[in-house]
């Protein structure tokens, strides 16, 4: 078996993995991240972009909504090709309580949002599709934030200071001598090697799957997963992140990304962070709420849904509802709590806040291992790996247009241009077309792929010169992947959209009939459908 | 407006055959459509059955003699009705109205061509235009693929290696080669349409086949995506042939299709030849049934209500792609409709059971059966299979049970079901002209 060693070993490649490893290499710690599937694949890669001001949370955890302001602040400076600057409203539409808003601006005041309460009459002039019935209408500093690009950049940053990313590798051991963790067993889930990697010092930072790892090392610890369910509609409806003023509430934002908006989210609990469904009443309730928002919302065509797993921990037992769990997040050392040394759990806490839960957990690898170095994350921007510099799409059209931005185009609802599918492939020793999606947003827009990963496939082919059974099964499993995600919101438009898919992949190009090997990692995951009323569309990781 | 004979709705294969048929038999048609129907989306080849059993990897070589099996599996498919003399019927009627407008489709009922995809698999197919037909990989031999960086379309390599890779008895080897300046303004992103406008260029041509020269010695033909001219192919292909001494053969790729361009015009061109009137952007918007009879249908054209009426009236607007069958959910129940005359629709209300798990799902769709169904005379039928309206006939994928992706069946269901709907009205098989190829 494989054997290398580091001083310290992250576990979790999303958005607060990453962020510890870039702080742990800054301080000049030697460190290692492994992710069991790509960055940002889980939680991280499964919400709706939006990146916080803290208003979510203003009324009922205002410790969290402080984290978010502070922390919005501060990404804006060290990761602004990854942000939008959507800004942000929060409206009350007709039938929200009508009190709530004076208390809303008032928490805000008081926790440090800057909030201003601005005419209806303008909010519909920046807006147009909102509901005129609206009555009250306040700007918060929301944006939305590219978890793809940020979470790449924090790895990228981090290797800069000699730190890596071993992605496609799962945790299956955790070594613990006399009370004290000394290394993992990792497996390549590309190869199915297996590796041991010795650490003096452990962090976890695995989210909902927090848990998990922690029972591997002998300790007790319980983390709730909550899920929420969000839909993709095919139109940019509205520019700004736009909040309904109530407390939090199913379906209550509504966030421009690219060239779509989401809805979300409700909060459901669920027993395993890797199996849960998307049900039929969440899907309703999403459209129906954002009816209340948008009133022409319906017309518009859903194109997917997805859902993440909220970690969410509380030392004593949760009620049922979970939104009275706070956002804040969770520094554990497992050592007074457990009586396990060199091991910490970082969890709950939301995107936004990652940079600040990265650096209270290094401050605690510092103490642990009795070194004093300062943090610098909040004061220094981050690199950008190349081609991911253009985040808006206004951008890339702009590009486009004038001719700046040679190479051709790829993926036409997104883009895409082949010069960047051929710099992403260069990077990645995988070939899984998802990867492109994340790296680039291919395939992300409205006809879900149909074009691009014809073109993605034979691109892909020629440049990696990948045996053609290998390119099959690259185009096999990403049209599986649109296929799971699309089939909650499928009917009417969309699905004629589908069709048109469908009839190029099976009617014309015959890929049904081509030779495959569908077996190994990226084995296309099957949706499991189920006729009373879900569809169960598996988990994070791969 | 006027009285018709006939009047169809629908400008895909199926709505665009039958006003030719009834057009050129002396029927006065009248043919609406809201788009452009799915030719420019298909491959320009007419599928009859490509595969039987559906799953199977095996393409069916002899359509007419697999037909049994076919509906044993598929008792519900719209052969059903037509049988295997309008599947014929369809055929030689199809080849008789391309004949005439100098784009001859070769093949037979009792044959499949072998053709390759634009992704390297066979595409099993009855009738296709003679550049196509070309490509046929039971011919064996070494053949090399030729495609151009600018059109992003289409990946030589990739064919090639999955047609190797499938021991098809053919040896393809891809050939990149730049193209010759185009006056084309985004000449990165070049459209396989507008390509083919280009190589209508003679001086285009011969720069092309400069750079080809001598590339292609030890070859037996040579492959190109299907660009190769739209009003002037056939001067495009002895052009190309003649230049490189090989014979040329030309490969269906990703969607606006330019066989399907070729052959949309030539029906458009033949129906207006033949009188037939043609209004494209007219939006059906009902149609009236009274005492078993439609006696009218209104659409609107150019912002304006319009009422029209015929003896007969054909539905050929295609199933859930084409509009002809509509869906919602709205996130709770499904609900499926035919949208103009308000048909019965054999469809599952519970939207769980539309799909099946996987994307490519050997068995199909079940969204893709969702239909009207109809009698042996093609006319819609309720749930006690009585007629519904008896001068109103069905063509196409709106019929329920038409799946065409699994199998293969789409564009021979089109033109059986023209065949039949001709013979029903007008008791006569259109043939003039016909060529087996």
């Amino acid at each position: 078996m494989m054997r290398r060693s580091t001083e310290v070993l992250v576990i979790g490649g999303g958005a607060t993995g990453c962020g510890v490893l870039y702080d742990l290499a800054q301080r000049g710690f030697k460190c290692l991240l492994l992710e069991r599937g790509g960055l940002s694949m889980g939680t991280s890669g499964r919400f709706h972009g939006l990146l916080h001001s803290g208003g979510r949370y203003v009324t009922n955890d205002p410790a969290a909504a402080r984290e978010c302001i502070e922390e919005n602040m501060i990404l804006r400076q060290t990761m602004p090709h990854c942000i939008e600057n959507t800004g942000g409203l929060f409206v009350t539409t007709p039938g929200d309580p009508p009190d709530f808003a004076d208390l809303f601006y008032r928490s805000c005041q008081q926790v440090g949002i800057p909030v201003e309460e601005i005419p209806v009459a303008e909010m519909l002039k920046r807006e147009p599709l909102l509901n005129p019935g609206i009555s009250r209408a306040f700007t918060v500093p929301d944006a939305t934030v590219e978890t793809w690009a940020a979470c790449q950049s924090l790895v990228h940053s981090a290797a800069a200071y000699g730190a890596e990313a071993l992605t496609y590798h799962e945790v299956v051991e955790v070594l613990v001598s006399q009370g004290k963790v000394t290394g993992v067993v990792a497996k390549n889930r590309v190869s199915g090697e297996q590796m041991t990697i010795e650490c003096d010092m452990l962090v976890s930072a695995t989210g909902a799957w927090g848990g998990q790892i922690a029972r591997l090392a002998g300790c007790d610890l319980t983390i709730y997963a909550g899920k929420g369910t969000m839909i993709a509609m095919n139109y940019r409806m509205v520019n700004t992140v736009v909040n309904r003023c109530i407390p939090p509430h199913d379906g209550d934002i509504l966030v421009p990304i690219g060239t779509v908006a989401v809805i979300g989210t409700t909060s459901v609990r669920v027993d395993d962070p890797d199996d849960y469904a998307i049900e039929d009443w969440e899907i309703k309730l999403m459209l129906d709420e954002g009816e209340k928002l948008v009133p022409t919302f319906k017309k518009f065509r859903p194109l997917r849904a997805w859902a993440g797993v909220r970690p969410l921990y509380q030392e004593k037992a949760a009620g049922a509802d979970l939104r009275e769990v706070t956002r804040a997040y969770t520094l554990l050392d497992h050592l007074p709590r457990d009586g396990v040394d060199n091991f910490i759990t970082i969890t709950g806490g939301k995107w936004a806040t990652h940079r600040q839960m990265a650096e209270r957990t290094v401050d605690l690898v510092c103490q642990k291992l009795g070194t004093e170095r300062p943090c610098q994350t909040a004061f220094t921007e981050l690199l950008a790996p190349e081609g991911r510099k253009f985040y808006s799409l206004g951008e890339r059209l702009r590009k486009v247009e004038m001719g700046e931005w040679p190479g051709q185009v790829i993926c036409e609802c997104e883009l895409v241009t082949r010069p960047q599918i051929e710099e992403t492939l260069a990077r990645r020793d995988e070939n899984i077309i998802n990867d492109l999606r994340r790296d680039l947003r291919l395939g992300m827009g409205p006809c879900q792929g149909g074009f691009c990963t014809y073109r993605a496939a034979g691109i892909m082919h020629e440049q990696k010169k990948l045996p053609a059974r290998e390119t099959n099964k690259a185009l096999v499993d990403f049209l599986q992947e649109r296929w799971k995600g699309s089939l909650p919101v499928l009917w009417g438009q969309q699905l004629r959209q589908t069709i048109l898919d469908e009839g190029i992949y099976l009617g014309l190009l015959g890929i049904d009939k081509l030779p495959v090997d569908l077996t190994g990692l990226n084995q296309p995951r099957v949706a499991e459908v189920e006729t009373e009323g879900y569809y169960k569309v598996g988990g994070g990781g791969s | 407006m006027g009285r018709y004979d006939a009047v169809i709705i629908g400008a895909g294969l199926a709505g665009l055959v039958t006003a030719c048929q009834l057009a050129r038999l002396g029927q006065k048609v009248l043919l609406l459509a809201y788009g452009h129907g799915a030719l420019l989306l298909a491959s320009g080849c007419i599928d009859v059955l490509g595969f039987q059993p559906a799953s199977s990897i095996e393409p069916v070589t002899d359509p007419l003699s697999k037909l049994a099996d076919f509906l044993e599996e598929r008792p519900d498919h719209p052969y059903r009705f037509t049988g295997r003399d309008n599947i014929e019927a369809g055929l030689t009627a199809f080849q008789a109205l391309v004949q005439a407008q100098g784009l001859p489709y070769l093949g037979a009922a009792d044959r499949n061509w072998l053709l390759p995809s634009a992704a390297g698999a066979v595409h099993p197919t009855c009738l296709a235009p003679a550049s196509l037909a070309n490509g046929d990989l039971s011919r064996g031999g070494r053949m090399l693929i030729v495609g151009f960086p600018e059109l992003r379309d289409f990946y030589p390599a990739l064919i090639s290696q999955n047609l190797n890779e499938q021991a098809l008895g053919v040896r393809a080897e891809p050939l990149l080669v730049d193209l010759p300046p185009v006056p084309i303004s985004d000449d990165q992103n070049v459209l396989p349409v507008e390509l083919a406008y280009v190589f209508e260029r003679p001086d285009f041509r011969r720069q092309v086949i400069q750079r080809l020269k001598g590339q292609t010695r030890g070859y037996d033909r040579v492959g190109f995506p299907a660009v190769l001219g739209i009003k002037r192919h056939a001067e495009v292909m002895a052009d190309l042939e003649s230049g490189l001494g090989k014979p040329v053969f030309e490969i269906s790729t990703l969607p606006p299709s330019v066989p399907g361009r070729r052959l949309l015009e030539a029906l458009r061109q033949l129906l207006v030849e033949a009188d037939g009137r043609m209004i494209i952007g007219a939006q059906v918007v009902d149609g009236l049934i009274e005492a078993g009879r439609v006696s009218q249908i209104r659409f609107e054209s150019a912002n304006r209500p319009k009422v029209v009426k015929a003896e007969n009236y054909i539905l050929a607007t295609g199933g859930i792609y084409g509009g002809g069958i509509l869906t919602d959910a709205d996130g709770g129940i499904g609900r499926v409709w035919e949208p103009i005359f308000g048909l019965p629709v054999m469809a599952e209300t519970n939207r769980h059971r539309w799909f099946a798990p996987r994307f490519l799902e050997p068995t199909g769709q079940p969204f893709a059966n969702f239909g009207v169904r109809v009698n042996q005379q093609l006319n819609p039928v309720d749930e006690n299979k009585r007629p519904v309206a008896e001068n109103l006939y069905l063509a196409g994928g709106v019929i329920a049970g038409a799946d065409w992706t699994r199998g293969r069946t789409g564009d021979g269901v089109a033109l059986a079901t023209a065949a039949a709907i001709v013979k029903q009205i007008t008791g006569r098989i259109y043939a003039d002209g016909a060529s087996a190829g």
